[in-house]
């Protein structure tokens, strides 16, 4: 599948980044391999750390760059959690932040030439869905025991067995949302690298025209930095709206 | 005349500076208002497919069980499809009250334009 390099044609390989491969030679790929996956989730936590543990630690009242940084991350992802889910909504914050982190960092770290970008894969971002959505539904029948199913009762609707089949909808559309949690995420990181990709062959292929290429390239990548930001916004805030959801359910 | 002149005076440039930062502050700009609309689109659409192939999958698994092939196939991706479009019209109706994804539209001065959002629906 890794595409080689031929002199004199379009080298495209735009999705060659995305390959798992294990950092001290050799092909297999165990569960125990240490992988370049590895290498760059590893790699997010320790800036994740060094941003929020390192950077505050002078506790200065004049802070310094890497302390206001952390703090108006802290801020403003805490104002957010406060808005949506109110002050119940508190206690699991921490959760909310270091998925918003973990998934902040990961996305610009890929942005560095030559990285890995776990969040583009799958994999990757559903097993963050996937432990959100477990992590709500546990929450919501700990919190309200059978009567969580009640999110899944319309009783506003005229006969039992609209009832039922509106039942049904609700049950789909709640599998739905961890399904485009992860897709979207992953999907969004994914076209955005393999664009870079392409662009990058055609400035290869071009010659002296490659300037027109290599401009593109700098406005994809900004894009590309917002994309990263957004997606992490929007993650962690669509988990606290399913959070909310398992808080209050009822319609 | 006036009973506190300096009172007075501290209020008028109160009211300079308050006018003044509201002039300041930057309005959102176009280009990221335009791609967070299309970053929402396409949540939209996800949610809408991710319902379709959802009801696919279990109705295609309900029919290998029972080997009774088309019925429970049509059945769920009809009812994949309405879940995918009650998904999406949460997605609309958040948008709506500015919440969640759609307060990224609002600039830092509260609700201002929501995309064609028309208040009186539910």
């Amino acid at each position: 599948m890794a595409g080689e390099y031929v002199e004199g044609e379009f080298n495209i390989h735009p999705m060659d980044q995305f390959q798992v491969i294990p950092l001290f030679g050799g092909t297999e790929v165990n569960w125990y391999t240490p992988t370049n996956a590895t290498l760059w989730m590893g790699l997010t936590v320790v800036v994740v750390s060094l941003l929020m543990v390192a950077g505050p630690r002078g506790r200065a009242l004049v802070p310094s760059r890497a302390q206001s940084a952390a703090e108006v991350t802290y801020g403003f992802v805490r104002k957010m959690v406060e808005d949506i889910a109110g002050k119940e909504g508190m206690k699991y914050f921490p959760y909310i932040f270091t998925l918003f982190l973990f998934i902040l960092f990961a996305n610009l770290l890929a942005l560095i030439p030559y990285s890995f970008s776990p969040t583009a894969h799958i994999a990757v971002t559903a097993v963050l869905a996937l432990a959100v959505f477990i992590t709500v539904t546990a929450i919501g029948f700990i919190k309200h025991g059978l009567g969580f199913f009640k999110l899944f009762w319309v009783s506003s609707a005229p006969t039992v067995a609209l009832r039922i089949v509106l039942a049904v909808i609700e049950v789909i559309s709640y599998f739905v949302r961890p399904l485009s949690h992860s897709i979207r995420l992953a999907g969004n990181l994914m076209a955005g690298h393999a664009v870079l990709k392409v662009f990058a062959g055609f400035a290869g292929a071009l010659g002296v025209g490659a300037v027109v290429p290599i401009i593109a390239i700098t406005a994809i990548f900004g894009l590309e930095l917002l994309v990263a930001c957004i997606q992490a916004y929007v993650f962690a805030i669509l988990t606290v709206v399913y959070l909310n959801d398992a808080l209050h359910p009822g319609h | 005349m006036s009973e506190d002149p300096f009172a007075e005076r501290l209020k008028r440039l109160e009211d300079r500076i308050e006018r003044a930062r509201a002039s300041r502050a930057d309005p959102p700009s176009r280009a990221a208002a335009k791609f967070t609309q299309s970053s929402l689109a396409w949540r939209m659409v996800t949610e809408l497919v991710a319902g379709m192939l959802l009801g696919l999958g279990v109705g295609w698994g309900l029919d290998s069980l029972f080997g009774t092939l088309p019925v429970f196939l049509v059945l769920f991706v009809l009812l994949g499809f309405a879940a995918g479009v009650r998904v999406m019209m949460r997605t609309a109706a958040e948008v709506r009250m500015g919440k969640a994804e759609g307060a990224l539209m609002r600039g830092p001065s509260g609700a201002k334009k929501t995309g064609p959002s028309r208040p009186g629906e539910r």
